[in-house]
């Protein structure tokens, strides 16, 4: 433990706090909904994957492999619908940081008030009134609403003349969420043989959920409930209140919920946490590996008169260690050795790298660097102006002697590192072939310049003309 | 190393021979004038052979089915017993240095070179004084 905080970076604590808020959010924002229970099935599958792996099942370790892979798919589209609502219907501040709101504002008296009016007046209607379950693969989503409940929106929403009036309206806190909905039907044969479509539905929503469904019938004017895939009518708004209240407390009100939904904020965040600092240990503090990584040298700051002519090496050997997997992930650009060539002078320079000229990954620990010094040899360019020589090739005629060959311009100005250019002596041509040749002529041919090392002054021509003069062989007597 | 060997044995024969030869010839063109007091270079070539002092088929390209190659060069004015070098390189790295001898008060000589396979590029041949100084510079190719 002592070990653990002695080596813990700060950026390791943000790390591991950033990762397990964002655990944290994730949780809150889709707890309720089967998002999380698949994205728990799906760590189940990786589990038995790596578990496979290591007991050898090739067949089973590939399948569960291939689910894994494609896990990220299969969660953002089979649960499109559920991401998107809780994108839309949260703001930035939901999203981030707002822990849901009690909804304990349900208007109970308003909604026990509308039904037994709505029944009086024969109109019919659905409400439902979710529990914890989630709605979302069961209802046929409607229309969003997001209207604030009010007997005069209620009575308009199920008004014969409205084109929603047929389906259900589901009530969440003090609003109706959405209208129009469509309910599976109960496939029970038992029912009342005046028991209407109406009846069905309401019923089969509550065969399958824990929602309370409050229907008022069209026909008998009577306003009944279901419930745990029961049929129970209410007589009067006072019965109905209480049944309404007894369903919100218990998915919202009690005080013994609050405490089970805050032991459960409690619980979420510290599972987040531990989830987290299991994947930092297992990633960071696995065990040791020692890794040799070959990292090309690039230099910086050099004086822009300056060119480099020679170094000893152009790369070095990084032995890095850290957990097996931190070293299987880091990608060639996140190893660099960068030395500064601010202090370089002309002619040769050894620099020694030090731990400021490299760049690792965060987790993993430099052990050692080879070679330890690098040699590099610095220039100044200079201009140099060099005699042009033809590069001839093939097989002259045996008849034919190539007597002069004059390239035109005869010289060319280049430029490059003076102690390169001090060794040059000529400019030879590209390999021109002799073996077209018949008569004298000329032919326009390009400079066998090393750009690495040699660049032709503005004005140069990359090319020459060489003028060339062969003569017929004298028979010898 | 054979063959730097055979190369040595060829120049030390070229430079041993060729003054005798030289000599007849400068002597027989000596004018009796006043001598010049500067070393001065007429002509210089590269050709496939050298025959009683004079080049024959002087070129730019030479094939390597020639086995040799010479350098020829021909001093007007030699003011007093001197020597000249034939420096012979093969792109920039030189092969070969040769020194040969120059009498007063005119002087004919030459260097050459065994080819080999290898030897197939651009060549020149730098000639220069005792001290070094650049008097002439001939360029040729090397081909199949």
């Amino acid at each position: 433990m002592n070990d653990f905080l002695a080596n813990i970076r700060w950026q390791d604590v943000i790390d591991i706090a950033l990762n397990s808020y964002v655990l944290f959010r994730f949780y809150i924002l889709f707890r309720g909904t089967n998002v999380l229970r698949v994205l728990f099935g799906l760590a189940v599958i990786w589990f038995a994957q790596r578990l496979a792996t290591s007991m050898g099942l090739i067949v089973s370790s590939w399948i569960s492999q291939g689910i894994t892979a494609a896990a990220a798919l299969i969660v953002v589209v089979v649960f499109r619908n559920e991401i998107r609502a809780v994108l839309q219907t949260k703001n930035i501040r939901g999203i981030l940081w707002e822990l849901p709101k009690k909804q304990t504002t349900t208007p109970i008296e308003k909604i026990a008030e509308s039904a037994f009016d709505m029944a009086r007046r024969h109109i019919g209607a659905l409400l439902i009134i979710p529990g914890k379950d989630d709605l979302g693969d069961i209802v046929q989503h409607g229309m969003q609403w997001q209207g604030v409940v009010s007997k005069e929106m209620l009575v308009s929403i199920f008004w014969p003349d409205n084109p929603v009036h047929d389906g259900a309206a589901i009530v969440r806190g003090s609003r109706i969420e959405e209208v129009g909905c469509i309910l599976p039907l109960s496939t029970r044969d038992d029912l009342p043989s005046n028991y209407g479509t109406r009846h069905r539905a309401a019923l089969g929503l509550a065969e399958i959920s824990d929602a309370l469904i409050i229907l008022v019938s069209e026909e008998q004017g009577t306003v009944a409930i279901t419930q745990n895939g029961r049929l129970k009518n209410i007589q009067n708004p006072a019965t109905l209140e209480k049944r309404l209240r007894d369903h919100t407390s218990l998915r919202l009100g009690s005080r013994s919920n609050l405490l089970d939904e805050r032991i459960e904020i409690v619980l979420a965040s510290v599972l987040s946490i531990a989830f987290t600092l299991g994947i930092w240990f297992s990633i960071t503090r696995g065990l040791d590996t020692l890794a040799t990584y070959d990292v090309p040298v690039e230099y910086r700051n050099r004086d822009s008169a300056q060119e480099i002519v020679e170094t000893s090496d152009n790369t070095v050997k990084l032995q890095l260690s850290g957990s097996r997997s931190l070293l299987r992930s880091i990608s060639p650009d996140q190893l660099r050795v960068r030395l500064n060539l601010n202090k370089a002078a002309v002619g040769p320079n050894s620099f020694s790298i030090t731990r400021d000229d490299i760049t690792l990954p965060p987790g993993v620990i430099l052990k050692d660097v080879q070679p330890p010094f690098i040699e590099v040899t610095l220039d100044i360019t200079t201009e140099r102006v060099l005699p042009v020589q033809v590069d001839w090739v093939g097989k002259l005629s045996d008849r034919l002697i190539l007597t002069q060959a004059r390239p035109d311009p005869a010289t060319v100005k280049v430029i490059g590192a003076s102690q390169y250019l001090d060794s040059l002596t000529t400019i030879y041509t590209e390999k021109v072939s002799v073996e077209g040749i018949k008569r004298s002529g000329s032919v326009e041919v390009g400079l066998a310049i090393n750009p690495a090392k040699l660049r032709l002054a503005s004005g140069e021509k990359r090319s020459v003309t060489v003028l060339y003069t062969a003569k017929e062989r004298t028979p010898p007597e | 190393m054979k063959i730097f060997r055979k190369l040595y044995v060829v120049i030390l024969l070229i430079t041993v021979l060729l003054p005798t030869i030289a000599v007849g010839q400068a002597a027989k063109e000596q004018p009796l004038a006043l001598e010049p007091k500067k070393l001065a270079l007429g002509a210089t070539a590269t050709c496939e052979n050298v025959l009683s002092g004079i080049p024959e088929n002087k070129a730019v390209a030479f094939s390597l089915a020639l086995k040799r190659v010479y350098c020829y060069t021909n001093f007007t004015s030699v003011p007093e017993k001197t020597f000249t070098f034939h420096n012979w390189y093969f792109r920039d790295n030189l092969k070969a240095s040769i020194k040969l001898v120059l009498r007063p008060s005119r002087w004919s000589t030459y260097s050459a070179m065994e080819l080999r396979s290898s030897d197939k590029g651009p060549w020149r041949v730098e000639v220069t004084d005792e001290e070094g100084n650049i008097l002439s510079t001939q360029r040729f190719s090397i081909i199949d």
